[in-house]
């Protein structure tokens, strides 16, 4: 009798080892799919694409009626190097399209300047479905908020909520009016 | 009376008999479901592994095509111009694609797809290397993905002005075929 319920004991031990070694291969695959990194090529792309982006935008040369400013030659403004500074310089008269060097498609610079960006960023990185998110700011000696230049621009799929994102870094510019600082967020 | 007391334990043995063959056919039949969902799983991961291959070679030409000479923006012997295409070469560098395609182009970007679109301030279109895997005997076509990297450059047009170049906004696709 106690052989025999020893054995049947035994039985029952093999059957909780079965189970428990069921259950850890169980628990191992499902790490397995948990923790699985992301791929090289998704990181390598947001990261660079940023970054590029940024680059190109600050280096764009504007043509678009009205860009010559003041000047008589036809000297077309950079977003990075010209236009950026002369919305810092005239952000005080944005209200009412107000005064400013430029006056690109008969617009106020920041105003400008905030569509024509919103426009290039929605035919690259809005055509290939990608969330991101673009901000230039003023810091200015006498105050140590930044001021956004303009409004935030958010692509069509959507900003940068919670998500995996990467940033192009800051792209600085020194001004008149203090220093200009730009940047961009890429997120999947 | 002996088959009296021999009725029972048979009737018991019958149904341990039974209840070992009842969890023996549920082992096996979990047994069989970690066969096929690791089956399934090691298919999915080939699959996985193949993208993933095709990614790094999607990312591999795509580097080779940012920093080719033949299109980026140098200047003597300065550094070149981060993400940057000079126009004057990239109008006139399919000539010399098409014309080192077997030679040297092959070798460096195997069968791709590479191609410049001007966004700001014109629309062009610059195709730069398109070799597709050629027809397989039955006429079907002999590639079963195409995996597109996008990457956004300035384009220096030295040719507007000859005092300060002028930077247009586009990108480069590379599509690699498998």
């Amino acid at each position: 009798m106690r052989l025999s319920k020893s054995r049947s004991a035994q039985m029952e031990m093999i059957g909780l080892v079965i189970i428990v070694i069921l259950i850890s291969l169980g628990m191992l695959f499902a790490a397995q799919f948990a923790l699985k990194e992301n791929p090289q090529k998704k990181i390598f792309t947001r990261k660079g694409l940023s970054y590029s982006t940024m680059s190109a935008l600050m280096k764009t040369t504007v043509y678009e009626p009205g860009c010559e400013g003041d000047f008589k030659s036809s000297l077309n403004p950079q977003i990075g190097k010209d236009l950026l500074e002369d919305c810092a310089r005239n952000k005080g008269f944005i209200q009412d399209n107000g005064f400013s060097l430029y006056r690109c498609r008969n617009q106020h610079t920041c105003i400008f300047l905030r569509e024509f960006i919103s426009e290039m960023l929605n035919e690259t990185l809005g055509g290939w479905n990608k969330n991101y998110e673009f901000t230039s700011e003023l810091i200015q000696a006498e105050s140590d908020v930044p001021q956004p230049l303009f409004e935030k621009i958010v692509g069509s799929h959507g900003g940068c909520y919670k998500k995996e994102r990467d940033s192009s870094g800051l792209f600085p510019i020194h001004t008149e009016s203090g220093l200009v600082q730009s940047q961009l967020l890429l997120c999947d | 009376m002996k088959k009296k007391n021999l009725c029972p334990r048979k009737r018991k043995g019958q149904m341990q008999m039974t209840e070992t063959i009842a969890v023996l056919f549920i082992f096996f039949i979990l047994i069989l479901f970690g066969i096929m969902f690791y089956y399934k799983y090691q298919g999915v991961a080939f699959k996985e592994k193949q993208e993933e291959l095709l990614g790094a070679r999607a990312m591999d030409t795509t580097l080779k095509v940012l920093f080719l000479p033949e299109i980026s923006c140098t200047k003597g012997e300065a550094e070149p111009e981060d993400n940057c295409f000079d126009m004057m070469k990239l109008r006139h560098a399919n000539e010399t694609f098409k014309k080192y395609i077997t030679k040297y182009y092959f070798n460096l970007f195997s069968y791709s797809r590479i191609y410049v679109q001007e966004v700001y301030p014109e629309q062009t279109q610059y195709i730069l290397y398109d070799k597709e895997i050629p027809f397989l005997e039955d006429g079907t076509k002999g590639w079963e993905k195409k995996e597109p990297t996008f990457f956004t450059v300035t384009l220096k047009d030295e040719s507007k002005s000859a005092i300060i170049p002028h930077y247009g906004f586009g990108y480069v696709v590379v599509e690699v075929y498998s």
